[in-house]
């Protein structure tokens, strides 16, 4: 039934707040909490009467043996609660990439980093006509407490990114099917283009201070309409990070250096790569794209076609500092 | 055993709360009282783990748990509202009749019978069996098919109406 997958849809997209995991698991804490107080309560009301009714061996061993299980009780949740209480203290900013990850596998998995900023989806949507099928996913950074930069700017320029793209990507779909009509296409013919647009982002790193991610739209009939855009923002001010403050006053060699020698080793392996009198690597600037990656170091990426053959695709160079 | 259970349980609620929140705010329409729901649940989930038959047995458990929160959430309010301003019960006709014209399938659940709307939204929404329905709902598994599709029959009338 179709209106019950259109109610579905609406159902996934009810989106999950912020304070869901916080108070999911200070629930669980002030639950447990709660239990280990009457357990201990009951364990000493019972030896308090032991000792009064003068008790033999036997209701000792009972009570060391209830001592030992409420012991071995303790310890499991021990581990747990420190974990718990770690995370109380960063409870306002380990809210994870995304949210949507299980708190415990977020909890146990990555070490705590107090985050100050997370990257959401704020709005997305996904539509099919005759034509197409479009499928929009717009992040926005969000702060989460204490002293982080203003990121109004950047959030609508992400989200007019977006926008923008989605629209002249429908467009250019649709000139395509004039096109393709007019040039002799049948409209069954058309029909198995299969035309899709999809606009996502996905988080590269985020620590305390900066989050880097990309935003990407991609046509699947054209990859001359393809577009990327790489965010490195900086929590604190909530601009973009620049290479220089990664890698220094000589970032410019550093970078063109150390692509250079990859380069090298690449072809040495067989890759191919454009000479600089064929249009291939010649230095980067202030423009060069690039994102952070898990280790901190800067990512630089060279779009398809741009230094190397495109069969190639994106090459990435990660410099280490 | 028991401890075990307990750990289990609490990874369940951990692992799943994106899903159970989604159910409860299915039923309350926002973002307070889906919330409430939810801590609701997990309080008495941990109070009575005791009472769950098995391992296997926690994830329709936790559902039940949840479903008669959510209940006992809209009665609640439904109470609420019938002891307060008279003058709000006059607007109600009207509210409701704009709301029936514009809802999609997804509101039009909701104007559905208590158990059949629960029905539904276990079915399709948590995509669970007939089976555990039945379970979770305390209910035969004949009585849970025949109540599904009166609801969905219902249903498809009421958004077709709509439209």
């Amino acid at each position: 039934m179709k209106i019950l997958k259109e109610a579905k849809k609406r159902y996934d997209e009810i989106a999950i707040p912020e304070e869901l995991s916080q108070i999911v698991e200070s629930t669980i804490r002030r639950q447990e909490e709660k239990q280990e107080v009457y357990q201990s309560n009951a364990v000493n009301a019972e030896s308090e009467k032991d000792t009064v009714n003068e008790a033999g061996k036997e209701n000792r061993i009972n009570e060391t043996e209830k001592g030992k299980v409420i012991h071995m009780k303790r310890q499991g949740r021990v581990l747990k609660r420190t974990l718990a209480a770690a995370a109380g203290i960063f409870a306002v900013f380990t809210l994870g990439l995304n949210v949507n990850t299980a708190f415990a596998k977020t909890m146990y998995e990555i070490p705590i980093i107090g985050t100050l900023a997370q990257v959401l989806t704020i709005y997305s949507y996904e539509d099919e006509t005759e034509d197409l099928k479009i499928s929009v996913e717009i992040p926005s950074i969000e702060t989460i407490s204490g002293e982080v930069g203003d990121m109004d700017a950047v959030n609508k320029e992400i989200y007019e990114y977006c926008e923008q793209y989605a629209e002249e990507a429908v467009e250019r779909a649709k000139e395509y099917r004039e096109a393709f009509l007019a040039t002799g296409g049948t409209e069954e013919e058309w029909e198995k283009h299969n035309i899709q647009i999809r606009v996502w982002y996905e988080i590269k790193s985020q620590t305390e201070n900066y989050l880097s991610f990309i935003v990407q739209g991609r046509e699947n009939w054209n990859s001359a309409g393809n577009s990327t855009r790489y965010y490195n923002i900086d929590i604190k001010t909530g601009g973009q990070i620049t290479l220089e403050e990664l890698l220094g006053e000589n970032y410019v060699q550093i970078a063109n250096e150390s692509i250079l020698h990859q380069i090298e080793e690449r072809k040495e392996n067989g890759e191919v790569f454009w000479t600089p009198e064929e249009g291939g690597f010649a230095g980067i600037s202030e423009q060069t794209q690039f994102y952070i990656n898990e280790m901190g170091n800067p990512v630089i990426v060279f779009d398809k076609y741009e230094i190397a053959p495109g069969a190639d695709g994106q090459i990435e160079f990660e410099i280490k500092a | 055993m028991k401890q075990e259970l307990y750990e289990k349980l609490v990874t369940h609620i951990v692992e799943n709360q994106n899903q159970f929140y989604r159910i409860a705010f299915s039923y309350a329409g926002n973002k307070e009282d889906a919330l409430d729901i939810v801590q609701n649940a997990i309080c008495k989930a941990l109070e009575n783990y005791e009472m769950i038959r098995n391992e296997k047995a926690i994830r329709t458990w936790f559902y039940r748990i949840l479903v008669n929160e959510s209940m006992l959430l809209l009665k609640q309010h439904k109470k609420e509202m019938s002891c307060g301003e008279q003058e709000w019960l006059l607007e109600v006709p009207y509210f409701e009749k704009a709301y029936e014209a514009e809802g999609d399938a997804f509101d039009q659940i909701n104007q559905l019978e208590e158990d059949v709307q629960s029905i539904i939204k276990l079915r399709f929404f948590e995509e669970l069996s007939l089976k555990e329905i039945a379970e979770i709902m305390d209910l035969n598994l004949n009585t849970v098919k025949a109540k599904l599709y009166r609801g969905l029959k219902t249903l498809k009338q009421r958004v077709k109406e709509g439209a």
